[in-house]
């Protein structure tokens, strides 16, 4: 058996070391600049010059904010609407299910400047369609670039229009595996199409849901494209800087990978804290 | 309780049609089983009793009272499916009430109901455990469980058996059976398995793509069947077959001579009808009614293929000829593979069936 797992592990040993170089040690490398005043030549070892800085700086709070912001509106609405696109999808009734799948999906695919562009040019002021149409059911105009509200906004619509579909081909996965028999038992029990949705399907697709709701938890806590390339760099004025955009602004602009590395590390271990928590609050009972 | 009747029963799904107008009386109280092989459109008459499948033509009655239109919940029924549908998230008090709670039954009756049906089927212990944490045994108990809550006039289970293994099977055909007695009630139970139908029905319903075959009695089917294939479904070992042909019509009866077995002759009485000389014809045989070498009224020569003695009983397959024949005879015992020896037809024990399959009496 021992040489059994000897010969294994020479022929894993390649992997093993790229895994370690490019992977494992990269993670422990930042943690390690993260205790480093590093816009110093050289590098000092200053164990709380970036985390010091951290708990008093305005700017990691602004992110912050902006960040969790995101997330406790778009995550809900987008995973809600989710549902309702898988529910629509399973519909027997639905014709050409293939292409409205294809079509829910393929916001995915598109390149994200390609469709940061689009929206960019959507959103615009004096000839973006959004507007055009707002000002033909008698609404005014938005200023989607110069405002902070609508801004986030655009951020949160941006985010909800690219991610949606992709969550909502996950749980129509769910919704496939749930048995048509248990409808039809429930049918026989005279209970509604809309109870059934509520004490059937919503209760059997809690793990898919919940499977959904952590992914877009990690990817709202990394969120950068959008406010990047839409809202350019988190404007106006840092209204949409998410904690993403800093760690960019701190690690890539001013060279300052120090403080990067620590915002870096409480994204992560935000992210972590809320999955856990989510996960703790949606467990099964015994 | 109710009667259920079935007139004209079609259905198709697009074009294809696969029930050609069922016809079936149900009494009050009755428990009947529709048998037959995979895809003959068992499953499909029952949903259709229940209301989950459309009705392409004909009527269905439960209790004198026409339901082609009427929804599911509003038939009097209730069902246990194959898979047990139940509800994987909740309890098993809350499988069974729930139907209940939802349509705002009175929170003291909802108690009292499931508090008997789990009594009914001693599953009290189980009652805040989940499916998942029940064997199947258990799990089809909940499954019937659930509809006893119901209080239905009429009971339909979809092969409710099929999942669990032979041991568990036995045991809850008897349960399933003793629930009948005790309840009274109409129950309509589908099954492919004719050792379920025969142990099980007071009467059975042979379905075979999508036509009913036969309806009657378990033992009047065996003894009497009305066509090849009915002869063949019911009983196991399945009965045997061999080729023959009228070779004289004489006082009443068919001298026919067995092709494959160099010209062995049988007289077979005949009440009704009078084959033409020289039809081909079918004589069929069941295992146990193969006597020992002249103790019959015909005897052929088989060579034993494979011997299986099971105790109580002992099955030779054996090759006669081109055919394949499976005996059944306390003698058997001593049989063993490559044996040679014969075996005999009465004429009263063997039926007789023209080319299409129809029974010549």
């Amino acid at each position: 058996m021992r040489t059994q797992n000897a010969t294994a592990y020479r022929f894993l040993t390649p992997y093993l070391l790229i895994f370690a170089i490019f992977w494992v040690w990269p993670i422990i490398s930042s943690f390690l600049i993260s205790f480093q005043a590093t816009r110093t030549v050289p590098w000092r070892f200053a164990p709380t010059f970036n985390w010091g800085r951290l708990i008093g700086d305005p700017a990691f709070y602004n992110a912050l904010k902006n960040t969790l912001l995101i997330l406790v509106i778009q995550v809900p609405v987008m995973i809600s609407l989710a549902i309702v696109m898988a529910v629509l999808l399973n519909s027997p009734l639905l014709k050409a299910r293939g292409l409205y799948r294809f079509a829910f999906f393929a916001p995915v695919v598109v390149g994200e400047v390609a469709y940061s562009a689009v929206f960019r040019l959507m959103f615009s002021l004096d000839f973006g369609i959004i507007n055009k149409l707002l000002n033909s059911v008698g609404l005014p105009k938005v200023d989607w670039f110069s405002n902070v509200t609508p801004a986030m906004a655009l951020i949160m619509i941006a985010v909800t229009w690219r991610w949606a579909g992709y969550n909502a081909i996950i749980i129509l996965a769910g919704l496939q595996s749930i048995p048509d028999d248990v409808y039809e038992a429930a049918t026989l029990d005279r209970v509604s199409r809309v109870k059934q949705f509520f004490h059937i399907t919503l209760p059997l697709l809690k793990p898919v849901i919940v499977f959904c709701a952590v992914l877009s938890i990690i990817g709202t806590m990394q969120l950068f494209t959008e406010p990047f390339l839409i809202t350019e760099r988190g404007g106006p004025g840092g209204g949409t800087e998410t904690l993403g955009l800093l760690l960019y602004r701190q690690g890539f602009r001013s060279l300052n990978f120090g403080y990067a590395s620590a915002v870096a590390y409480t994204m992560a271990g935000l992210a972590i804290a809320i999955t856990l928590v989510q996960l703790w609050l949606t467990r099964e009972p015994k | 309780m109710a009667a259920v009747t079935l007139t004209n029963v079609v259905k198709r799904f697009g074009g294809f049609e696969v029930v050609h107008g069922a016809n079936i009386d149900i009494a009050d109280g009755e428990f009947v089983v529709f048998v037959g092989p995979s895809g003959c459109g068992k499953s499909t008459l029952l949903r259709m009793v229940a209301g989950l499948e459309d009705i392409s033509g004909g009527k269905i009655a439960i209790g004198g009272k026409l339901v082609n239109d009427v929804e599911p919940a509003d038939r009097g029924i209730a069902m246990v499916f194959q898979s047990y549908a139940l509800y994987p998230h909740m309890t098993v008090e809350q499988n069974l009430s729930f139907g209940l709670r939802m349509n705002g039954n009175p929170k003291a009756d909802t108690e009292r109901r499931v508090k008997r049906a789990a009594e009914i089927l001693r599953i009290d212990e189980l009652m805040q455990r989940r499916p998942r944490q029940l064997s199947g045994g258990q799990r089809q108990r909940v499954a019937i469980g659930r509809a006893i809550v119901r209080e239905p006039q009429v009971f339909l289970f979809d092969e409710p058996l099929s999942n669990l293994d032979a041991e568990l099977r036995v045991q809850m055909r008897v349960e399933i059976s003793r629930l009948h007695k005790e309840l009274g009630v109409t129950m309509i139970y589908v099954t492919h398995d004719q050792t379920e139908a025969m142990t099980l029905a007071d009467r059975i319903v042979v379905l075979k793509a999508g036509n009913v075959e036969q309806i009657g009695a378990p033992l009047d089917l065996y003894d009497d069947p009305a066509n090849r294939f009915v002869a063949g479904f019911i009983g196991s070992p399945k009965m045997n077959f061999l080729s023959a042909k009228v070779v004289e019509i004489s006082n009443s009866a068919a001298i026919v001579e067995l092709v494959n077995h160099g010209g062995a002759r049988l007289r077979k009485p005949l009440c009704e009808a009078s084959p033409a000389v020289g039809a081909e014809v079918v004589l069929g045989v069941r295992p146990e009614h193969f006597f020992e070498a002249g103790e019959g009224d015909c005897d052929i020569p088989v060579k034993a293929d494979v011997a299986e003695h099971l105790g109580s009983v002992s099955y030779v397959y054996a090759n006669a000829g081109p055919e394949e024949l499976i005996v059944e005879r306390e003698a058997s015992r001593q049989r063993a593979s490559g044996d040679h020896f014969a075996v005999s037809i009465k004429a009263e024990r063997a039926l007789l069936f023209d080319k299409t399959g129809a029974r010549i009496r």
